[in-house]
């Protein structure tokens, strides 16, 4: 059982991206299970609330995001998943949203993405990550193991709701989301897997199937009749690249905010948070990846690559 | 981005010059200006004025539209380039069919709501794209920007049987002006990821380039479009380019019957497996360059 003063110390040491023992992130895990199994599928968030969006292993520039939004506990937060895959510092990221989840349980939330899975973060990154920084999995499987106990949505003050990815054909009130069996490996289809994947599409009006076969598009029509189902004044999601930080669609009936600023270390983009005071009124804060001297390592020199 | 360290000494043997200007770098030698340009991906209004241009209603996620590679033959006024618009533009031309995910045969079974519309455009980004040219009339080097134009339009390649001198191209040569440049991305929505790139080297001797469309559907498909090009300094003769294109793909379900991994974590890019899918179609074509 971690006292408050060793988590304290293990914030520091992560806040410096210096990943925690194995055993610390064990018992981390453990603790951290005991507090996610009480939250409900649909998490209930007081305002005021800063809500963030993807962060995909990008530490510095998370540490970037604190700059703009303000140190946890003093700022609430409400983060929308997708913390790890991609970036080079998925360990760090996690560890120090999972750790202040942990010290503070009441001022930041975590909700799942759709790279909290076992099987995404194999491909696109965390898995690797871990094997590199710990030289087994362990670590690996303690956090896979907890992102199946992590909320599948928020409420802030029953009057917006907010998912990472969006809605589902399966779902029309948010009760149907209270009775989802959320704890286990995010499933190829169903309700669960729409809430994290699907995306919203300006060309359809109501349902839309991608062109992969799989994936649900929704519509205006969709999010309008959802959202006056519920009380809903909008919904905030994350789950696609802005190259503005965030975007409205339908008539501001939804938005989608982006926090992973420079995305994959190439795109330039800027990111976004949204800040909502405790009247519900919505400021977005804009912010840059951090400059380069802010990061542990140096940039890395073009190799003279012999390509063929 | 730091530069690539270049001896000053093997730049004065090759009498080259290396320029920096504001987002441009590159190089002249031996008659040719050769440059890139990298910038930011656009933004959500430029964008829709591609999907316009283009008459679609998707692009990939990252396109980044200011970015380019430009070899300009000073003599002649032959420019030969990549961007990301002419590239898509390719693709939408072609139209390949949709490719399917694995978890598509269950989505099948699904439920299906009313009024469910089936997008139908090829996701996957693949384009045919080989390069653009366009000879140019007025040959000031110092012109701004120019008019894209079909490479088939301006600039004549001939079917040959040469090959690109790949020995020469291994052998350590000084690498005077390297650079590499991300024309377009899309993540798939998390199911893989199409990427095109082009990349460049330019050592005493010649400069050799690769343009590369680089797909992954997980648990799919993999196929890779190469487009290169090789062109030796030629002194006093006019400069040949030599011009190979090649499509490889494979499925993962024969890769996996051949003994390579399934597992999509395998194929983080394509420097592994590329030598060993099975080639679709491979052509090569030169262009002679008339001063």
């Amino acid at each position: 059982m971690s006292s408050s003063s060793d988590l304290d110390r293990q914030i520091e040491q992560l806040k410096r991206c210096e990943p925690l023992k194995e055993s610390e992130v064990k018992a981390l895990c453990l603790k951290a299970m005991e507090i996610l199994v009480e939250e409900s599928n649909v998490q209930r968030v007081d305002a005021p609330v800063t809500i963030c969006g993807d962060i995909h292993g990008q530490f510095y520039d998370m540490k970037e995001l604190f700059k703009v939004g303000g140190d946890c506990p003093k700022t609430n937060y409400l983060f929308l998943g997708d913390f790890v895959d991609r970036g080079f510092y998925s360990v760090e990221t996690f560890l120090l949203l999972l750790a202040l989840k942990v010290r503070y349980p009441d001022r930041i939330t975590l909700i799942r993405g759709n790279h909290e899975s076992r099987q995404i973060t194999q491909v696109y990154g965390f898995y690797d990550e871990c094997l590199r920084k710990y030289g087994s999995v362990n670590v690996w499987r303690y956090c896979t193991d907890i992102f199946d106990y992590l909320s599948l949505s928020a409420l802030i003050e029953n009057k917006i709701f907010s998912v990472h990815g969006g809605l589902s054909p399966a779902i029309s009130t948010l009760d149907q989301i209270r009775t989802i069996d959320r704890k286990q490996e995010v499933p190829h289809d169903g309700a669960m897997c729409d809430l994290l994947w699907s995306d919203p599409e300006d060309i359809v009006d109501n349902w839309g199937l991608s062109p992969r076969g799989a994936g649900y598009l929704f519509g205006g029509s969709v999010v309008t009749s959802f959202n006056h189902s519920n009380n809903i004044d909008y919904i905030c999601r994350a789950h696609q690249l802005v190259m503005e930080g965030y975007k409205w669609m339908f008539n501001n009936q939804i938005v989608t905010v982006w926090s992973a600023p420079n995305y994959c270390y190439r795109c330039g983009n800027v990111a976004a948070i949204l800040e909502l005071d405790g009247n519900l009124n919505k400021q977005f804060r804009v912010f840059e990846a951090a400059p380069q001297e802010s990061r542990g390592t140096p940039a890395k020199k073009p190799a003279p690559d012999y390509f063929l | 981005m730091m530069e690539l360290e270049v001896d000053e000494n093997d730049l004065k043997a090759a009498g080259a010059e290396l320029f920096v200007d504001g987002g441009r770098r590159g190089i002249r030698i031996n008659g040719w200006v050769i440059e890139t340009r990298r910038h930011s991906i656009l933004n959500s209004s430029t964008l829709q004025e591609w999907e316009q241009n283009l008459d679609t209603s998707h692009l990939p996620e990252m396109v980044f539209g200011e970015n380019t590679l430009i070899l300009k033959h000073l003599s002649s006024g032959t420019n030969i380039h990549f961007n990301a618009f002419d590239a898509l533009r390719g693709w939408k031309q072609e139209a390949l069919p949709p490719v399917e995910v694995p978890a598509a045969a269950k989505w099948k079974f699904r439920s299906k709501p009313s009024q469910q519309v089936i997008l139908d455009y090829d996701y996957t980004f693949t384009t045919p794209y080989c390069g653009s040219g366009t000879m140019e009339i007025d040959k000031d080097p110092n012109e701004g920007e120019r008019e894209t134009s079909k490479e088939t339009s301006d600039i004549h390649w001939e079917d040959c049987k040469d090959q690109i001198d790949v020995v020469a191209l291994a052998s350590k040569e000084p690498i005077l002006f390297y650079d590499e440049v991300v024309l377009y991305e899309d993540e798939l929505a998390d199911n893989g990821v199409s990427l095109l790139t082009v990349k460049v080297r330019v050592m005493p001797s010649s400069w050799f380039l690769l343009l590369q469309f680089w797909l992954r559907v997980d648990g799919v498909l993999i196929r890779l479009r190469e487009t290169r090009m090789h062109c030796v300094f030629g002194g006093n003769t006019n400069p040949i380019i030599l011009r190979e294109s090649c499509w490889r793909e494979s499925t993962f379900q024969d890769l996996s019957a051949k003994g390579h991994p399934f597992d999509s974590g395998a194929y983080g890019d394509p420097s592994f497996i590329s030598q060993k899918l099975p080639i679709i179609m491979h052509k090569t074509q030169k262009l002679v360059i008339s001063s």
